[in-house]
């Protein structure tokens, strides 16, 4: 369980992102149609992006706080972010790309958990949309946040392996008890996964 | 991380280049004359017969004289000057560089008349005349050969005649290789010039022993500087019977 | 392919290595900063930059001359501890310096603008700080752009020669560079003898494009 305060705008070219809500859970699911603002939200949370005005708490710390004038940089927030296109460092190998932001996180277990084993050497452009997602997840994780940010984890996998992905997604949820943000834009996915839905309708959002 | 294999090829690459060529950057120091480019090839030979008789050696920094004047000013450490054009050494002179006292005149020149070797003939009457379609000249502002050039043919009343027929090349070798080629009627050159090239016929000189008014010489000065005393030196050396005999085989005149 | 000729080669190289190692760490910070960052007087920077690409190189030669002549504080003040720049090999790699300057920016500047900052987002949520990820990250992606700006650099010190001869000039077996020996050398009525330079700068110019090719072309390792 993990205390989620969120109360921000945050102006897009279209449109103004408007989110507010506070919740104490293990996994929120973000859900709204492609271009809602979802990304930009986790960005926001992640530390990549500033919104103009509003607070940003998780877990009791203020990440973002434009009346305090408070905007904790990225690298301190202790956040796992897990983009779209997995965004693997193409410099590095497999296992580097791992343990690029170690943070003495079990590597075994992760490895375990998300079988890797037979990729650590491998060069990223050489893997599969999943593996690159395992790959993305088990970075994340190695910096042991205190949650972590899936944008559309599905997204570049095909139907049929969709279910080859999920399984380790509850795993980490089982297994590490991290607190997850999962945006998705079919519904579907949050059934089995989220305790919260946050719907995010043009940049507005509203509990579902 | 940062070594990836463009960056380790290049490191690795200018590290070879510059340890295969280390023992180059030994430098010569001495003596460094600036001398015009038109008496490069004699300065050559005299400061070969110099090292040969007193074993020491002297630098060339060829060049256009006006290049070789802002250097001067700018303090470059020529230990020696010789320009060809008055002017350049008054700019020097000015600037204040020149060893009192030290200014000479080392050399003389005559421009020369130049035409393919292959043209129909041509005179200097038949020139004046305006009897020319295209007439190669250095640069009649600032090319000293181009200037006397000019200053001959206003003299002689004939420059509005062919002023419109004047082609300008930024330096005397651009003269002689257009004469060469055919591309134009006649060239101007200086008569040391054309003694170099084969294939131009010289028709005919333009001296200041007939013309007062042009004094195409080549004046020589010590500057100011750590090298004065071997500048000296070489002067009066350049001076000598030995150096007069290469000026004179190629063409130079007395002072 | 006389003594003379193999010399005059081998210096140019060296000088013109010299010159390159010594624009890339100035080259990667200053294009790192204009493609990263946003600040005041960002375009006076650009164009202080770019100055010697647009200025015809006599007259950087010329501003150089002037810069480090008896005239300019700092040329004084070189001169009162004994430094001698002008009409040395040091007033090459000078001249060199500054025109291939520009060209070394403007290629590291475009090789880390190529650079996705995705990448650089995703390792700040991953803990680095902005040195490290300039390290790991930005640079090495960066660096097939950076090492092709090197040649190129490497390339135009080679055959540089307005700048160089305004102050270093052309002084054999002490400042005669390539591009410079061969102008002389036609100047001052010796044609014949420049061929022979000029072969061998076109070969050293087949030897810059092949390895700009090999690194533009390069798959893989990144």
């Amino acid at each position: 369980m993990i205390e989620i305060a969120i109360d921000i705008t945050l102006r897009q070219d279209a449109f103004t992102l408007t989110v507010r809500d506070t919740a104490s859970v293990e996994v929120l699911g973000l859900f709204g149609p492609s271009g809602s603002g979802k990304t930009s939200l986790l960005e926001a949370i992640a530390g990549i992006r500033t919104p103009d005005s509003g607070e940003i708490r998780i877990g009791g710390r203020t990440l973002f706080s434009s009346a305090q004038r408070s905007n904790l940089p990225a690298r301190e927030r202790r956040i796992g972010y897990v983009p779209q296109d997995s965004l693997l460092f193409p410099n590095l190998d497999v296992k580097g790309n791992i343990t690029y932001g170690a943070q003495g996180a079990d590597l075994d277990a992760l490895v375990e958990i998300l079988d890797l084993s037979a990729l650590l050497g491998r060069r990223v452009a050489t893997l599969s949309g999943g593996e690159k997602q395992r790959v993305a997840l088990a970075r994340a994780l190695m910096t042991r946040p205190s949650i972590l940010l899936l944008d559309e984890p599905l997204a570049g996998v095909d139907r049929e392996r969709r279910d080859l992905i999920l399984p380790y997604i509850l795993r980490i949820r089982r297994e590490l008890h991290v607190p997850l943000i999962y945006v998705t834009h079919d519904r579907s996915e949050l059934d089995t996964i989220a305790d919260r839905v946050l719907l995010l309708d043009r940049g507005v959002s509203s509990v579902a | 991380m940062l070594m990836t294999t463009p960056i380790r090829f290049l490191l690795s690459g200018l590290t070879v280049l510059v340890a295969l060529n280390a023992p180059v950057a030994a430098q010569p120091t001495g003596l460094v004359v600036s001398v015009a480019a038109s008496v490069y090839d004699a300065l050559e030979e005299i400061s070969g017969l110099y090292r040969a008789t007193t074993g020491v050696t002297v630098s060339l920094n060829p060049g256009g004289s006006n290049t070789l004047a802002r250097q001067i000013v700018e303090g470059a450490k020529a230990g020696l000057f010789i320009s060809a054009d008055a002017r350049q050494m008054d700019v020097v002179e000015k600037a204040g560089r020149v060893v009192a006292g030290t200014r000479t005149r080392l050399l003389t020149n005559e421009l020369a008349l130049v035409v393919p070797s292959d043209a129909k003939a041509l005179t200097i009457e038949r020139l004046l005349r305006g009897e020319v379609n295209r007439l190669a000249l250095g640069e009649p502002g600032s090319v000293p050969a181009g200037v006397y050039a000019r200053a001959w043919l206003e003299h002689e009343g004939a420059w509005s005649r062919l002023e419109s027929k004047v082609i300008p090349f930024p330096t005397v070798t651009a003269v002689l290789t257009a004469v060469e080629s055919g591309r134009v009627d006649a060239g101007i050159v200086y008569r040391t010039d054309a003694m170099r090239s084969k294939s131009v016929r010289t028709i005919g000189h333009i001296s200041s022993t007939q013309h007062r008014y042009l004094d195409i010489s080549y004046p020589a000065a010590v500057i100011a500087g750590p090298s004065e005393a071997e500048a000296r030196r070489f002067l009066q050396f350049l001076m000598g019977t030995a150096a007069r005999a290469v000026f004179d085989r190629r063409g130079f005149g007395k002072p | 392919m006389s003594a003379e000729t193999w010399a005059i080669a081998r210096f140019t190289v060296l000088m013109a290595s010299i010159a390159t190692s010594l624009v890339l760490p100035p080259a990667i910070a200053i294009g790192w900063l204009l493609a990263r960052k946003d600040f005041p007087g960002k375009t006076l920077l650009e164009t202080i930059v770019s100055l010697p690409l647009v200025l015809p190189p006599v007259a950087s030669g010329l501003l150089l001359l002037w810069f480090f002549g008896r005239r300019s504080p700092v040329g004084r003040a070189l001169d009162a501890v004994g430094i001698e720049i002008i009409f040395t090999w040091k007033a090459v790699v000078i001249a060199m310096v500054v025109i291939s300057f520009p060209l070394v920016a403007r290629s590291v500047r475009a090789g880390i603008e190529q650079v996705d900052r995705r990448f650089e987002d995703i390792a700040a949520t991953l803990g680095a700080s902005p040195f490290r990820i300039l390290r790991t990250i930005t640079l090495p992606l960066a660096s097939r752009g950076i090492a092709a700006g090197a040649v190129l650099g490497f390339s135009r010190a080679l055959g540089e020669f307005g700048a160089t001869i305004m102050i270093a000039g052309a002084i054999p077996g002490r400042t005669r560079t390539l591009a410079v020996g061969i102008y002389t050398l036609v100047e001052t009525g010796r044609e014949e003898a420049a061929w022979s330079l000029l072969l061998i700068s076109a070969l050293l110019a087949f030897g810059a494009i092949y390895v700009s090719n090999r690194l533009v072309g390069q798959r893989g390792g990144l």
